[in-house]
């Protein structure tokens, strides 16, 4: 079998792999109530790595995700009582600013993506201590149940979350296959200089994927604190890592141009299954992270386009 | 003896190689012809391991032999010399010629670098390139550094029991007259030692180096030609299938321009270290041709006109505006399109499918509010597939795996579907094959006739001087002299040379 041919069905080939492997090992994995409430679970990284799909759809990284999503979650519970519902609103304009600012050092100041992001992540983190006074925040619970507690409950046995993600998912779909600048983005991921001379603009486009994945990160970021009900500087590490997984293990490589959002959702839910896997393998916490970089390593060299990297006649 | 037969290749949606049957003997020197498409490509990959073949066989001395990858056919006595060349510009020129094969030089871990010089020199012999190998690759010229990756290639003599076969593709495309006539005598030299197989656009050089020419067409070999035994015409004809016109160039289809119609005005345009003082005008139907050596400056001028470049003083006037903010955006909303030298690179997206390409630069005539009609792309698309005769299994499929003419097909429909009436072309017929110049050469006539300005850097001067109503010669960045070409008045090569040496 063409390896090549079979490249772009690996994803969920492996979701359905995994499922029945670890559906073999715990028979009450399979139950819907317990795949749904994974699902559920996911959510937060999902949305992130949705945004995190764009960044690396053009060929570059967002290493700040993380970040902004911690600052997010401080932003929400520093003004939640003062804002109200308007607090959504000023966290998706920081995330979305905090990007563009991540892609005009990018594109203008010609700074590598990895480099500018974690930069501006840093800018992000140090915004998220400062705001908080370095100290762990509590939204008043009465106020986030009147304002977003929509988010969090469950309608039916579906949790609320769920409508969230396949919302955004199919937003950000539609973005990718429908519109001008998902087009433009495909173009500029798989050729950019051909992007160039037919006349696009294309920093203006890369501008706009950076803002976009730093948006979404902070929607992540938001659900993130109204779940937990708070916010601090640090309290979404540990999601960057899994979320880049989720991303490449769906099948979007890091040198661009395919793969995309609906991969992203294939990407997310493997990464759902490995981590439900290692509670029931008792695997702890602390090593998590150490499988997710594994994991990271294999899919970047199972995915990434060696065709962009060699040189062909 | 060595030998493919009955060998097919498969690609999703194509049929590459039909069962092709291909002999050369030792010290053959064996051309091999065809269009783009025709399956040369696909054909050399199988012989030097980088492809395997999906039936067939492949024959060393009557032995049944399958090669895993190139390095697995180069252990076997097959060599590639590349087109685009393969050496690494910052390595000596020894460390390129023994690359991947130092472990012959180390003693103790170490490189003795005096051992691999002097073999290196010895390699170098071979080519008669007297060089020294400590040389850093980048500082040779094109011709040098042609005849090192044939000396690379040469090593396998050394490391391989048996004969040599050694593919030589498109060798001569970046050489001068002199220069290939030297290599030609080279390689004639060198049959002693292998057999060559030559592939090339240049007719008449396999026709003069080759003692035996097989021609290919879709992906079958239609004939075997020993030497004289057939004229270029006829061998053509075989290739493309049908009668090459003697009027190469179209010129019995040159109808005079409307000069009433100025479309692109340039005055005292100037980037300095580029272009100085550039004025010039062009009109609706007229193909002006930059004329000059590589690096002269006409580049810069088409990509000073589409906007990728802002010059320093002068103005750019576009249908009476004229240009304030240079950006490629502003270009193509005037109406300019640009076909890059570098297809591939900046002509289009691999990765992408053929709707996608025609529309990437006019992506706001099918969209409403930022979102895409892709109906009426893929409409679009359909409709200059069949106009142009793009060789594509439809419009879905991905223009990295056209040939190089119809890629450049792709490239010129996504202008002209947007309504360009002022086009650049850089070097348009780089690396195409007689019947896609062809292609190319109509369609810019119909451009002409349909009242649209060309701008256009020909690959070589006979394509200008036929192609054109005005020539204008640029050297060092300065115009030095227009030319009127009216069909029957046409300038001489040797009236442009002078201005441009």
């Amino acid at each position: 079998m063409d390896f090549q041919r079979f490249k772009p069905h690996l994803p969920w080939i492996t979701l359905l792999v995994l499922i029945a492997l670890v559906g073999v090992v715990d028979d009450t994995f399979l139950r819907p109530a317990n795949l749904l409430s994974l699902a559920g679970d996911i959510v937060p990284l999902f949305i992130m790595a949705l945004g995190l799909t764009f960044a690396i759809y053009i060929g570059g990284i967002d290493l700040s995700a993380q970040s902004m999503a911690n600052l997010i979650t401080v932003v929400a519970s520093v003004y939640l009582a003062s804002m109200g519902a308007w607090v959504a609103l000023l966290c998706v304009i920081v995330g979305f600013g905090l990007g563009m600012i991540s892609g005009y050092v990018t594109t203008r100041l010609l700074v590598p993506s990895f480099i500018s992001t974690l930069a501006v992540g840093g800018v992000a983190f140090s915004l998220a201590q400062y705001l908080s006074g370095q100290r762990a925040l509590n939204m008043d619970a009465m106020q986030r149940d009147a304002v977003f507690g929509w988010m969090i409950g469950k309608t039916g046995m579906i949790p609320n979350e769920l409508f969230i993600a396949a919302g955004l998912l199919a937003i950000t779909l539609f973005i990718e296959r429908r519109t001008t600048l998902g087009r433009a983005l495909k173009a500029v991921g798989a050729g950019e200089p051909a992007a160039a001379a037919s006349g696009l603009n294309v920093a203006r486009y890369k501008i706009l994927a950076f803002a976009i994945s730093g948006a979404l990160a902070a929607i992540a970021g938001l659900l993130f604190s109204v779940k937990l009900s708070g916010g601090a500087p640090t309290i979404a590490n540990g999601f960057l890592l899994p979320a880049i997984v989720a991303v490449l293990v769906g099948g979007t490589p890091l040198t661009g141009g395919v793969g995309g959002v609906l991969n992203t959702a294939i990407g997310t839910l493997i990464v759902a299954v490995i981590r439900a896997s290692m509670l029931y393998f008792d695997i702890q916490a602390t090593q998590q992270q150490m499988v997710f970089g594994l994991v990271l390593i294999g899919a970047i060299a199972l995915t990434i386009d060696r065709a962009k990297l060699r040189i062909v006649k | 003896m060595y030998q493919l037969a009955h060998v097919d290749k498969k690609f999703p949606g194509v049929h590459a190689l039909k069962s092709v049957d291909f002999q050369i003997g030792r010290g053959e020197i064996v051309g091999l012809v065809g269009e783009n498409g025709a399956g040369k490509s696909t054909l050399m990959k199988v012989i030097y391991g980088a492809y395997q073949p999906d039936g067939g066989q492949i024959l060393i001395d009557g032995k049944t032999v399958r090669f895993a990858n190139p390095r697995a056919a180069m252990e076997q006595g097959i060599g590639m010399v590349f087109q685009e060349q393969s050496l690494i510009a910052n390595l000596t020129v020894m460390e390129n010629i023994f690359l991947g094969y130092e472990q012959q030089f180390v003693r103790f871990g170490v490189i003795n670098w005096k051992a691999m010089a002097a073999a290196a020199s010895a390699q170098l012999a071979k080519v008669k390139l007297e060089i020294d190998p400590a040389t850093i690759t980048s500082a040779l010229s094109f011709a040098q550094r042609q005849l090192v990756e044939l000396a690379k290639v040469l090593t396998l003599e050394e490391r391989v029991q048996g004969d040599l076969v050694i593919l030589l593709d498109e060798p001569t495309s970046v050489l001068a007259e002199d220069e290939v006539k030297l290599l030609f005598k080279l390689v004639r030299e060198l049959t002693a030692r292998a057999s060559f197989i030559f592939v090339s656009h240049r007719m008449d050089e396999v026709m003069e180096l080759s003692d035996r020419i097989y021609v290919m067409k879709d992906g079958a070999v239609v004939d075997v030609v020993a030497r004289g035994e057939k004229t270029v015409e006829q061998i053509q004809h075989k290739m493309v299938g049908r009668n090459v016109d003697k009027e190469y160039y179209r010129e019995q289809r040159q109808i005079p321009y409307d000069a009433g119609r100025e479309l692109l005005r340039m005055e005292g345009v100037s980037l300095p270290g580029r272009i100085s003082d550039i004025s010039l005008t062009l009109h609706a139907g007229e193909v002006l041709c930059l004329v000059g050596t590589e690096g002269s400056g006409r580049e810069a001028i088409l990509r000073t006109i589409y906007g990728m470049r802002t010059p320093l003083t002068g103005t750019v006037t576009i249908k009476g505006q004229e240009i304030t903010r240079f950006t490629p955006r502003n270009a193509v909303e005037r109406g300019v399109g640009y076909v890059p030298r570098e297809r591939k690179i900046e002509g289009i997206v691999a990765g992408m499918n053929v709707y996608e390409n025609m529309t990437l630069s006019q992506m706001g005539r099918h969209s409403r509010a930022g979102v895409l009609r892709i109906g009426g792309e893929r409409a679009l698309a359909r409709d200059w597939i069949s106009r142009l005769s793009i060789k594509a299994s439809s419009e879905l499929a991905d223009c990295g795996n056209l040939s190089g003419g119809n890629q450049q097909k792709v490239v010129l429909a996504k202008w002209r579907s947007g309504g360009s009436d002022i086009m650049l072309l850089d070097h348009p017929t780089r690396g195409l094959d007689i019947g896609a110049k062809e292609d190319v050469y109509d369609m810019i006539r119909d451009m002409s006739e349909a009242g649209v300005g060309i701008v256009l850097v020909a690959d070589t001067l006979e394509e200008a001087i036929g192609l054109s109503h005005s020539i204008i010669v640029v050297k060092d960045g300065a115009i030095q002299k227009r030319f009127d070409c009216q069909p029957g008045a046409k300038p001489s090569l040797y009236d442009l040379l002078h201005y441009m040496i």
